[in-house]
């Protein structure tokens, strides 16, 4: 008998689920007091453990959602960030428009990871100094091609070490990401480097939590759905921003039996967000989060905010009925100024919400002069509304399927991503999901509102990493940057890409074993994989191979306690 | 999309594909390239937009080949792709998407001329003409395009393809033949009896550099460009003429590049040769992109920048002067000049010549009568015998309409197309008709 622990902090409640097994046995619910976030936390611990038989003696894993990282960015409550980048020749780096203070030092890494200038350790010095002078509070440091090679970006750490201790600890570039992106390292590590002293503590006050009720390893949830071990989120906190939408597509995973080529539909207010899945797997960002206006590299899954909810603003021009993308405010049938989606499902009876014959009053209104009957005036807006949606949804279909793609047969081969299914949540969802699926012509689910869905997303998720493995042996050499991980390849004639994908598993399961989970080589992946034959004057002189490796995602398929499974279309 | 966007960069390495795996046009060709794009963050930037290539159809290649004996026989889906991703790029530019717009693919095409047997000089299929025919196609033949090709090689193939072709001005400038594969491009080929003077080749002496790349923007492209007011200009913007390239003698930097593509602001920039690729072309791709963008070029500078070419900044070579100032010269006269004196009285023009296609090892001999008209450019009418190097010979006969070709022309034509289908001895016959139907074959 195994329990869990999940959960959500979100920005009201702070909801807690106790699993036993596959099944949730309890959930609870506190006010989340965003000073002190280990309070509600606690709270709701207390109130689900209490269904725990004193027989347990093991202690309870706890996973953990929180919006902690994503408002600290958000709301710019960053400490204040230096960041120390090594540009080198390319883009000027006063053009990439970052909202940051950068403080440029010579060095020069090329695409392969050559060291073409050394790193400049007196200008470093007297830029650590003036950082130092100026009253920053934390340092990121970011090289052009480091994820090629380290070795600048570890000088840097080194110095400060040295010499500039009290400007420790700080986030190197290479460790957050190995993919190629300058800029979005940049933003990543900067708002790494800016919020880890929230996170810090945050950590230790769970870790009293922790001490007081005797649970075992925490997990916080990431933006790609996976777990991080609450200890080494201090080093990465980044990594935790966009929990909430996580936790409500990993809810919807571990509730709904077939996902197959779903799109997920969150219904709210004011937006919509949209979710992919293909062949039960959710859909990941290509290049990484964006949270604010930041383009980052954090690991993330896929989603599309959409302005259309049910309180979004409606407007009738006698031809055409538009919603949003704004809100103005409730609707009218809750005394709001403006005819909402919400008044025509209210309306139309198909909703108890507020006051059904204020709703009606309104559409009577937008509709007069075109002399419209108010329920065929409902009925246009929720037509509207479920257009909208099923355009969207179409565009972004559309826009993944004519993504660049960079081999012949890949090209020739075409995308194909369509969904097959519809599956909403979200208050509106149950009157939209059925017309908007209608629309489509596709079947859809409606999963029934369930306060604890997030704490059950929570739980369900299990701790992910992933490594990125660099080799190339013209130069004999190879790189896993997210573990500071260089080595000579001792004979590089007799490396192939099974011993380059023998190596980046084994590196993997390294780096989750250094985040405090063991992992079996059968759960480890290969997710992306090149390798480039290297001729040089009509010679072979060898390969590059570029690797991308992670944990298999899985989900914990979870049983809801005395709940049906939502209400399906077939 | 992004309403600041200015350039759409259809970008396709083709990294599953290679003429052979030690060749220069091979799958490694653009990845460092790719890096470098990537690590500069420049999809991310509000000016540039990534564009997946569509696939050309073969009717988009017949309209600027005749492919012996079929499309389908001579090309691999890499070419309909890079074929495709040219047109994405002049749809992005015409339909106002993007204000300009870069196709940075492979395998390239200038080298490919009107009659294909095969691949030569890595090309089989001209890219920038299969966009050009089918920009014309979309408007009626009401389009006239300018070519400006940088290429080290001598766009050989785009000016057998724009010979006599009055409404394209086809500009290359290169590594002197003398000195350099294919060894055409010499400053007396001006085009045909239809359309001469359309054809300008300025060759540069070996060594030559930004200086003298910038010196023939400045004084020879832009005031040709600005009289003949092209609907559209394409710069096919090889990058062999960089001081790094393995196969050329020339000088260029990535800033020269750059500061040319600046000068020319190109509607569309298609890539052609260029085969430093660890050296030059990252760095040249990165700073056209940025140009094109209306971003900062300027810190776009190769690790292996030789201290000589930074002191031997702005020092012009005097032929290069004089070069520029004689075809500044043959263009302003272009209109007078006595064309019985340069084709000779006759009605019909003989044009007689050998092609080799060094990548599949063919010799092509073709024999050629155009015809001088004075209401239009001229129909023609072509012999090619090919020759594979295992000795079977192929031998064609094809009838070319031009254009806006005269009711007699068209007519003569016509007629001609009849007679090749009761000549002995042919494989394969063509009628190459842009108005009409094309590519039948007998
Ligand atoms: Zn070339
Ligand atoms: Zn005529």
């Amino acid at each position: 008998m195994s329990y869990l622990v999940g959960i959500d902090v979100g920005g009201t409640n702070t909801n807690a689920v106790l699993l036993k097994n596959d099944v949730v046995l309890a959930t609870a619910k506190a006010a989340t007091d965003h000073k002190h976030l280990h309070l509600g936390t606690m709270q709701a611990i207390a109130s689900v453990l209490k269904f725990v038989p004193d027989s347990v003696d093991k202690p309870i894993e706890l996973h953990l959602s929180t919006t902690l990282a994503t408002n600290a960015v958000v709301e710019g409550k960053g400490a204040p960030t230096a960041a120390v980048i090594i540009p080198g020749p390319g883009l000027r780096w006063e053009e990439l428009g970052l909202a940051f203070k950068l403080f440029p030092v010579k060095g020069y890494i090329d695409h392969r990871g050559r060291e073409q200038a050394p790193l400049d350790h007196n200008q470093l010095e007297e830029v650590l100094a003036e950082i130092k002078q100026s009253g920053f509070e934390a340092v990121a440091v970011i090289g052009k091609f480091s994820p090629r090679n380290l070795q600048h970006e570890l000088e840097v750490e080194e110095l400060v070490t040295r010499k500039f201790p009290e400007l420790l600890p700080v986030t190197l570039g290479h460790r957050l990401s190995g993919r190629l992106n300058f800029p979005r390292r940049i933003t990543t590590a900067v708002l790494n480097a800016s919020i880890a002293k929230i996170q810090a503590k945050f950590v230790s006050m769970v870790q009293e939590v922790k001490d007081r009720y005797n649970l075992g390893r925490i997990y916080l949830l990431k933006a790609d759905g996976g777990g991080i071990d609450m200890k080494v989120s201090i080093t990465r906190p980044i990594e935790t921003i966009l929990s909430g939408p996580a936790a409500s597509l990993m809810a919807t995973m571990a509730l709904v039996e077939e996902i197959g080529d779903a799109v997920v539909l969150d219904i709210g207010g004011t937006t919509t967000e949209i979710s992919l899945f293909y062949r039960g797997e959710p859909l990941t960002e290509r290049d990484g989060a964006e949270i604010a206006g930041f383009a980052t590299l954090v690991p993330a899954l896929f989603s599309r905010s959409l302005g259309l909810g049910g309180d979004s603003a409606v407007n009738y021009d006698g031809h055409k009925v538009s919603i949003g993308p704004w809100r103005e405010g409730p609707p009218v049938a809750l005394g709001g100024p403006r005819v909402t989606p919400t008044d025509a499902v209210v309306a139309l009876g198909a909703a108890n919400i507020g006051d059904q014959e204020r709703a009606i009053q309104a559409l009577k209104e937008m509709g007069a002069c075109y002399e419209i009957d108010p329920i065929i005036m409902a009925k246009k807006i929720v037509t509207a509304f479920s257009l909208k949606a099923a355009e969207a949804i179409n565009e972004i279909y559309i826009s993944l399927n004519s993504r660049p793609v960079y081999t012949v047969s890949q090209v020739m081969a075409g995308e194909n991503l369509k969904p097959d299914r519809l599956i909403g949540m979200g208050g509106p969802a149950a009157y939209f999901i059925p017309k908007i699926a209608e629309q489509m012509g596709l079947p859809f689910t409606v999963l029934p509102y369930h306060e604890a869905a997030n704490a059950i997303g929570a739980a369900a998720s299990r701790p992910t990493v992933a490594t990125t493995l660099r080799a190339d042996t013209a130069l004999g050499k190879l790189v896993v940057p997210e573990l500071d991980y260089v080595a000579n390849i001792p004979r590089p004639l007799l490396f192939n890409l099974e011993a380059a994908r023998r190596e980046a598993i084994a590196k993997t399961i390294t780096y989750a074993e250094q985040m405090g989970t063991l992992f079996e080589p059968s759960e480890i992946e290969v997710t992306e994989e090149e390798v480039f034959n290297m001729v040089r004057g009509f010679h072979m002189v060898g390969k590059n191979y570029t690797l991308t490796t992670q944990v298999k995602p899985q989900v914990r398929r979870i049983k809801k306690h005395r709940d049906e499974m939502g209400e399906d279309s077939e | 999309m992004s309403s600041k966007t200015t350039v759409g960069l259809v970008f396709f390495p083709a990294f599953d594909w290679a003429i052979s795996p030690d060749h220069p046009e091979r799958e490694e060709r653009l990845l460092y390239t790719r890096d470098q794009i990537l690590e500069e963050g420049l999809f991310d930037l509000p000016e540039i937009e990534e564009y997946r290539p569509q696939i050309a159809s073969l009717q988009d290649i017949e309209r600027a080949h005749i492919c012996v004996p079929s499309a389908q026989e001579v090309i691999t889906e890499s070419h309909l792709i890079a074929a495709g991703g040219t047109m994405t790029a002049g749809e992005l530019v015409l339909s106002g998407k993007t204000k300009r717009a870069f196709a940075l693919l492979r395998p390239p095409g200038h080298h490919a001329m009107r009659v294909v047997h095969g691949s030569r000089g890595f090309c089989t299929i001209n890219i920038e003409a299969v966009l050009i025919e089918y920009l014309r196609k979309l408007h009626g033949g009401k389009f006239r395009c300018a070519i400006v090709d940088t290429d080290a090689h001598h766009a050989d193939g785009t000016q057998d393809i724009y010979y006599n072709d009055p409404d394209i001005l086809h500009i290359s400038i290169h590594q002197d033949g003398r000195t350099l594969y294919p060894g055409t491009g010499a400053m007396d080929e001006l085009g045909g009896p239809g359309a001469y003077g359309t054809l300008i080749n300025l060759p540069l002496p070996p060594g030559s550099g930004d200086a003298e790349l910038l010196y023939a923007t400045e004084q020879l492209v832009l005031p040709l460009l600005q009289d003949f007011k092209p609907d559209l200009i394409i710069n096919a913007a090889g990058q062999d003429n960089h001081f790094t390239d393995p196969l050329t003698n020339m000088n260029i930097t990535a800033q020269g590049y750059a500061r040319m593509t600046e000068l020319l602001s190109p509607d569309v920039v298609v890539l052609e040769g260029g085969y430093s690729i660890e050296g030059a072309l990252p760095y040249v791709n990165v700073g056209i992109i940025l140009a094109l963008a209306g971003l900062d070029y300027t810190g776009v500078i190769e690790p292996e920048l030789p201290q000589k070419l930074i002191d031997n900044q702005g020092r012009l070579r005097e032929e290069v002067v004089s070069n520029v100032g004689y075809l500044q010269e043959v263009w302003s006269r272009r209109k007078e000049k006595d064309l019985d004196l340069v084709f000779g009285d006759k009605e019909y023009v003989q044009r007689k010549r050998r092609i080799y296609y060094d990548t599949d090892n063919i010799s092509e001999h073709q024999s050629e009568e155009i015809k001088r008209c004075p209401s239009c450019s001229g129909c023609r009418r072509v012999y090619s015998i090919a020759e594979r190097h295992y000795g079977r010979l192929v031998k064609i006969g094809a009838v070319l309409i031009p254009w806006h070709a005269c009711r007699n022309c068209r007519h003569e034509a016509e007629e001609a197309y009849q007679q090749l289908t009761t000549e002995e001895g042919l494989d394969h016959i063509y009628l190459h008709d842009p108005e009409g139907k094309q590519g039948d074959e007998g």
